[in-house]
């Protein structure tokens, strides 16, 4: 249990910046209205892969449940966080070729390059972006709109979410 | 029992995911009136896709009853079809009958018949008609097609079916009559020598006869209404006694192209043959 506190810590400060920050910050609608940093997922994302499959799908739904009521999200939080968690292990083979099963995430974390783990998280943002926003509206009507917002919040989530990935990897996995 | 809880043991995880997913989306769901009506709306709509998804397949699996079903109706409609197009055809056959009868042709009653099969290369040719003795077909009916051309004679029936002597057959004998230019009527004798199907012999022609080739013979038969035609004369000659004319006469009808003739019965032939008998005590 000790060896996973450092995995508690880095949940509740990822929460807490994405509650009382990145949903605080008031960059105007204009802006808002494109782009919607979400780090959240990360917490996910960078769990041990030792782990079993249910308790990542218990996590991402107690993560997604704190953020429905924190931000009111009525269960769209946890309904498009669910799905990443059931992908997490294709996500990192199909974009670093390396199987979760095969070692630990700490040791093949910090195995992969720079390319190769930007790779992993910004396509597993962009498919989490995707599915909430989409779940979001329910329509395809402004496919455009919709289309930009998803790529411009995944790049603003993954350019914040960068430090948080360096900065989990170089504190905790490293240790 | 085991095997059930092995299998659950298998599948938990997804059954827990799918569990907790439903949660949420219902939570999401039933948030607001719009997310509600959207996500009822894709529900149906994808509903509705896998329900036609498998009515399409349900239907293509029912396709070999569908088809045996077509084709036992395809069967019968055409049995039906066919039935019409039998009667159609009698029809058509019965009009032929109506067209060739005319005003003279009171003592005779006339109706049609389809040339079931015929021989045209033998010296006893015959024809077989489609109409028996079911068909009030008698033996001694006449026989011609529905341009009046002399065909032959019925000599015998059966049930269904009727077998004409036509012209060419080598037993064949009847009446014949030339009518000069000046309408004057001269009697001779139809037979075929077996030379040609498309040729008879007119015999016993009057020295009295203004002959010439290209002349018409009509039938002279109690068997026969007037103006049924065997031929024109192409050639001919006199016997050797001066006493009387033979002639070649080109037949009318093409004996083996016939197809649809008309039957010509003689109401008074019964007792015309009576009289002659009587005649010859």
């Amino acid at each position: 249990m000790y060896k996973y506190m450092s995995y508690v810590w880095m949940s509740l400060a990822v929460l807490f910046v994405q509650i009382f920050i990145l949903d605080n910050i008031n960059i105007g609608a204009s802006v808002a209205i494109w782009m919607r940093p979400m780090i959240f997922p990360l917490i996910v994302l960078l769990l041990p892969t030792e782990w079993k499959m249910i308790w990542v799908i218990v996590v991402a739904y107690v993560t997604g449940y704190i953020m429905d009521i924190s931000l009111g999200g009525e269960g769209l939080y946890a309904a498009t966080l669910l799905p990443i968690a059931v992908i997490r292990p294709w996500l990192l083979y199909l974009t670093t070729h390396r199987s979760l099963e095969a070692d630990g995430q700490s040791h093949l974390l910090l195995r992969l390059n720079v390319r190769q783990l930007m790779t992993y998280i910004a396509a597993a943002l962009l498919v989490h972006h995707a599915l909430f926003f989409f779940m979001e509206v329910l329509s395809f009507g402004d496919v455009v709109r919709l289309m930009l917002t998803i790529v411009l919040s995944t790049l603003m989530s993954l350019l914040i979410g960068w430090f948080v990935v360096r900065l989990f990897i170089s504190k905790v996995l490293v240790k | 029992m085991h095997r059930l809880v092995e299998f659950f043991r298998r599948i938990y995880v997804v059954l827990i995911f799918l569990l907790l997913e439903g949660i949420a989306l219902w939570q999401y769901a039933t948030s607001s009136p719009y997310t509600e009506a959207k996500i009822f709306a894709r529900t149906t709509a994808i509903g509705g896709a896998i329900s036609g998804m498998v009515s399409d397949v349900e239907h293509f699996f029912s396709l070999p009853e569908e088809n045996r079903r077509l084709t036992r109706r395809v069967a019968e409609l055409e049995a039906v079809r066919v039935q019409e197009e039998e009667i159609i055809a009698s029809m058509m056959l019965d009009s032929l009958a109506l067209k060739a009868y005319s005003e003279q042709d009171a003592n005779f009653r006339f109706s049609a018949a389809r040339v079931s099969s015929s021989t045209s290369n033998r010296k006893r040719n015959y024809i077989i008609l489609d109409r028996g003795a079911g068909d009030c077909m008698k033996v001694n009916m006449g026989v011609m097609t529905p341009e009046r051309y002399m065909v032959g004679y019925v000599t015998s029936c059966s049930e269904h079916y009727s077998v004409v002597e036509p012209i060419i057959n080598d037993k064949f004998s009847t009446g014949g009559r030339l009518i000069d230019s000046v309408a004057n009527n001269f009697y001779c004798s139809i037979t075929w020598d077996a030379k040609s199907r498309y040729h008879a012999l007119a015999s016993d022609i009057s020295v009295n006869v203004d002959i010439a080739e290209g002349m018409t013979i009509e039938v002279s038969s109690e068997r026969m209404p007037r103006g049924v035609v065997v031929g024109t004369i192409e050639s001919y000659d006199i016997n050797s006694a001066q006493t009387a004319y033979s002639a070649r006469v080109k037949l009318a009808a093409d004996m083996s192209a016939v197809d649809n003739v008309i039957v010509v019965e003689s109401v008074h032939y019964d007792e015309i043959g009576t009289l002659i008998k009587d005649d010859e005590k």
